[in-house]
């Protein structure tokens, strides 16, 4: 009604807007700031040294780690969203509505339990002498090597990252209209054409999207690198904590904590822009 | 529809099946084995036990850990949804500039990864000396969970018919009491699903509380702690513990948001 | 038939617009509206979509603020003065009934809001419910009510706090044709009753033709004509409001001198017709003018008559009651519209093509003044 902001509409909307100034923007604005602090005496000084970042940025085991976190959630964005396609394009296109209601609560069920305890569980499934390896024994095979290595990594990272991309890509399919590939079907192309030709196509921004996410839960995971995939040698992320849990060296982590956000905010920049690119502009 | 063809349609719900069977059967196995004598278990399963579910009853540290995580829940599940209505109302009602720059503050906490809010918290707090306490798990929450508080709320307020605050104002209400009489009752549904989940997010949350929470560790840093010792197999009771109580919270928040005097629609 | 509100020498009017003008940015929604409401009026503001009238009406109830001007509220200045510190009720198009409310407590929210008394709120809130014959439903949920019970319980509503003056934007639309017509009597009678103003948006002529004394009729924030239904239609002020009203037929024509002492000579695309002084007070050579023929007031001879008119084809008719429209078209491609009863229609044996000579007395003409230079 009014131009002027109210005490209503501040009473509103500062709690909020102080809220996450202080305790979101802030500190990690402060990340930043502190990657240039040094420590002294076990305390971190403010400073404005370098000495952080070329330390990090010059040692091989940092780039190391970075290239395999690439690698790992890259790997685990492509297979996670591979999985869930077919699944997604079952329930958008193949179910009524109430069973897709009911898949859609199944699927938000995983978002409410506890990750780690499903990571502890997945040790137990696929230890060497674990649920998977005597359920192989029974058919003669393995045992197969499935923890501490890059397999049980992305196992876990399946198991974070599935529910939330069949939800998202279910989600894009279903507002694809049904018009369309009736009109395909009629112009004589057969369905799995039709899915490249038309479904694909039509829920693109979507489908990036989800493995977008995928990408950046994994990017920033730990627990599957550290306790599926023996930590060594470590992602980023096992990078920072360890850094920040055995000692002050708090402005370290923050430049790897920094240069995974600038990788996070390239990666989701280009894969958006690549989404929302139309043809023929 | 024509063109089914039933071979691909029966592959396709297999393929269902089976990704379901790779995202539940963790959660399963972890209330299987809870149940299970072997503290390693495998195929082919050892005997019925609650073994697990005593030690856990009797360990002090597992009730200070429960307490609080207790403790945060509660809290933060009130002020996330303090924040997440007032950020709600604020989009709803208002526009102003720099609306995009508020909305972006709101709803960004949950793109970033843990491990850097973790960091970033934990740098900040010790900063200003209200690291590992309660109060820092408090207010790391309240930033993760008020987005989550602010979208359920914002989703009813859009199902609100725009006339009916202006109604009453037109009927004398000022802001105040229209607030308090029309968009809250109105909200309500919405308040305590927010209340619900906002607490069942917090519930779950290891990584941030691990960085901040110092010795006042919750539930899921224990657990984190049990993961790294060799006192794992209580996990699983913990987990289907805490898992139980989680869906209690979500199914009534589901019930709550399926408003039954609107048609479905 | 109502008479028509003399507004002189009313000491004062109780609603005043001066020269207000409402713009959303770059956008003008209404553009220096400036009339006056008389106590106990029944004012309409009709318009189609988007013509500002439904703006005109916020401003009224402090929903929206005047961008220029001022808004007099029984004698007050009420700009900036917040919707809820004014007796403005209004009752809103969707009725925007609060439904997690019973009947009852939608009635008594007003009261409620002023701080009245639980016991003082249920009777005064009883007596309306009685009034608007819905006390049956007072526990009901509001969604469990049909749209006309529904019409009732926003009425009950608004008025509970027996204001001055009563809003309503466009309520009726919603409801089916045969629950129109009632409510427009419901309502008519009511005003009539209570005796305060009502101020009725609509888009529909026929609605604000048969309840309102006056009617304003906007267009693209601009105010057309303000005037009793009668005077409108007899007398529409520019192209807009005949167009509008859609049964006059509308000519362009230039003044070509005086013909004899009470009229003009004007030449227009049927040739020449004569325009009384009492249409036209004064006019150049030259001047274009426009004026209406309604088509009640049409004539049609058949061709070889000897009459003078407008040549043209009969191109379709309407049945509408005990009269028809005939619809002709001239070799111009004007449309004109004669109406015409039954009997005389079947004088004329007319068909698809036939031609005839429309014409009419010169008395009958109606000059818009809003087109006139």
């Amino acid at each position: 009604m009014n131009r002027r902001p109210t005490l209503f509409s501040l009473i509103m909307a500062m709690p909020l807007l102080v809220w996450q100034l202080a305790f979101f923007l802030f500190p990690l604005l402060f990340l930043v700031a502190i990657s240039f602090w040094t420590v002294r005496n076990f305390q971190m000084q403010p400073d404005l040294s370098f000495a952080n970042w070329e330390r990090i940025l010059s040692r091989g085991v940092f780039w190391d780690a970075y290239l395999r976190t690439i690698v790992l959630s890259t790997a685990a964005a492509v297979i996670t969203s591979l999985i869930a396609f077919p699944a997604s394009y079952a329930i958008s296109f193949k179910m009524g509505e109430k069973a897709k209601r009911w898949m859609i609560f199944i699927l938000i069920i995983p978002f409410f339990t506890s990750y780690l305890v499903r990571v502890y569980s997945l040790q137990v499934f696929l230890s060497d002498a674990g649920i998977v390896n005597a359920a192989l024994s029974y058919l003669g095979l393995g045992p197969f090597s499935m923890l501490n290595n890059a397999f049980g990594i992305l196992v876990g990272m399946v198991t974070l990252t599935l529910p939330l991309v069949i939800l998202l890509q279910t989600f894009s399919m279903n507002f694809i209209n049904r018009d369309l590939i009736e009109a395909a079907h009629n112009l004589r192309c057969g369905r799995l054409r039709t899915v490249f030709a038309v479904i694909i196509p039509s829920a693109k921004v979507g489908l990036v999207v989800a493995a977008l996410f995928a990408f950046i839960l994994s990017f920033g995971d730990f627990v599957s690198p550290l306790y599926l995939g023996g930590g060594n040698p470590p992602t980023l992320s096992i990078m920072i904590t360890d850094i920040t849990k055995s000692g002050q060296q708090w402005p370290r982590a923050a430049v790897v904590a920094i240069m995974m956000i600038v990788t996070l905010m390239t990666v989701a920049f280009s894969a958006i822009s690549y989404a929302y690119r139309e043809k023929g502009k | 529809m024509g063109n089914e063809n039933r071979i691909i349609n029966i592959l396709l719900k297999v393929h269902i099946a089976l990704c379901l069977l790779f995202i539940f059967a963790p959660i399963a196995g972890s209330f299987v084995f809870s149940l299970n004598s072997d503290r390693f278990p495998s195929l082919p399963l050892g005997e019925f036990s609650t073994e697990w579910y005593r030690l856990i009853w009797e360990d002090p540290l597992v009730w200070s850990g429960f307490a609080n995580t207790l403790i945060v829940g509660l809290t933060v599940a009130v002020i996330a949804t303090a924040l997440g209505f007032g950020g709600a109302y604020t989009d709803f009602r208002y526009n102003f500039f720099g609306k995009s720059f508020y909305l972006a503050l709101a709803l960004l906490p949950p793109t970033i990864p843990v491990v850097i809010m973790g960091l970033a918290m934990l740098a900040f707090l010790s900063r200003v000396n209200l690291s590992g306490t309660t109060i820092s798990v408090i207010i790391a929450h309240g930033v993760m969970c008020s987005p989550f508080a602010m979208a359920i709320i914002r989703l009813r307020l859009s199902q609100m018919d725009p006339d009916l605050e202006a109604a009453s104002w037109n009927m004398g209400g000022n802001q105040w009491q229209t607030l308090r009489h029309v968009i809250i009752p109105f909200t309500k549904p919405a308040i305590f699903a927010a209340l619900f989940i906002t607490m069942a997010v917090s519930f779950d949350e290891f990584a941030v509380a691990w960085f901040v929470s110092g010795l006042n560790e919750t539930l899921p840093v224990k657990i984190l702690g049990f993961l790294q010792g060799q006192v794992s197999p209580r996990i699983n009771a913990i987990g289907s513990l805490a898992f139980i109580s989680s869906m209690t919270l979500i199914i009534l928040a589901q019930l709550l948001l399926r408003n039954p005097e609107e048609p479905k629609s | 038939m109502k008479e028509a509100i003399d507004m002189t020498g009313q000491p004062e009017a109780f609603v005043k617009f001066e020269n207000v003008v409402k713009r959303f940015g770059n956008f003008v929604a209404v553009e220096k509206a400036d009339f006056e409401i008389g106590r106990g009026e029944f004012l309409a503001i009709m318009g189609s979509s988007g013509c500002g009238k439904t703006t005109t009406l916020r401003m009224l109830a402090g929903l929206e603020d005047p961008t220029e001007g001022a808004i007099y509220l029984d004698g007050e200045k009420v700009n900036g003065k917040a919707t809820w510190d004014r007796d403005t009720p209004m009752v809103w198009q969707s009725l925007a009934l609060f439904p997690f409310l019973t009947v009852q407590e939608n009635v008594e929210f007003a009261l409620k809001m002023r701080g009245v008394g639980k016991e003082e709120r249920r009777q005064r809130a009883d007596k309306w419910l009685e009034k608007m014959q819905i006390t049956e439903f007072a526990n009901r949920n509001i969604n469990q009510l049909s749209g006309g019970q529904k019409q009732r319980v926003a009425l009950a509503r608004a008025l509970v706090t027996e204001p001055k003056i009563l809003l309503l934007d466009e309520p009726l639309s919603a409801l089916d044709a045969h629950l129109k017509v009632r409510m427009q009597a419901v309502l008519a009678n009511l005003q009539k009753e209570l005796g305060i103003t009502f101020v009725y948006v609509t888009h529909s002529m026929s609605e604000a033709f048969s309840m309102a004394d006056r009617v304003v009729i906007m267009s693209r924030g601009q105010i057309e004509q303000i005037g009793t239904p009668e005077e409108i239609y007899r007398e529409p002020y520019n192209r807009f409001v005949a167009e509008f009203l859609g049964s006059a037929n509308i000519f362009d024509g230039t003044v070509q001198g005086p013909s004899g002492d009470d009229g003009w000579d004007i030449s227009y695309e049927g040739g020449n017709t004569i325009l009384p002084r009492s249409e036209l007070t004064d006019a150049k050579q030259g001047q274009s003018v426009t004026f209406i023929v309604s088509a009640e007031n049409m004539q049609l001879s058949l061709p070889g008559s000897g009459q003078a008119g407008i040549e043209a084809s009969v191109a379709g008719e309407e049945f509408v009651g005990g009269t028809a429209m005939v619809f002709l078209e001239t070799s111009l491609g004007q449309e004109i519209k004669v109406q015409k009863s039954h009997d005389e229609l079947s004088a004329l044996d007319l068909h698809a093509g036939s031609k005839v000579i429309v014409h009419w007395a010169s008395e009958n003409c109606h000059v818009l003044p809003g087109e006139t230079g």
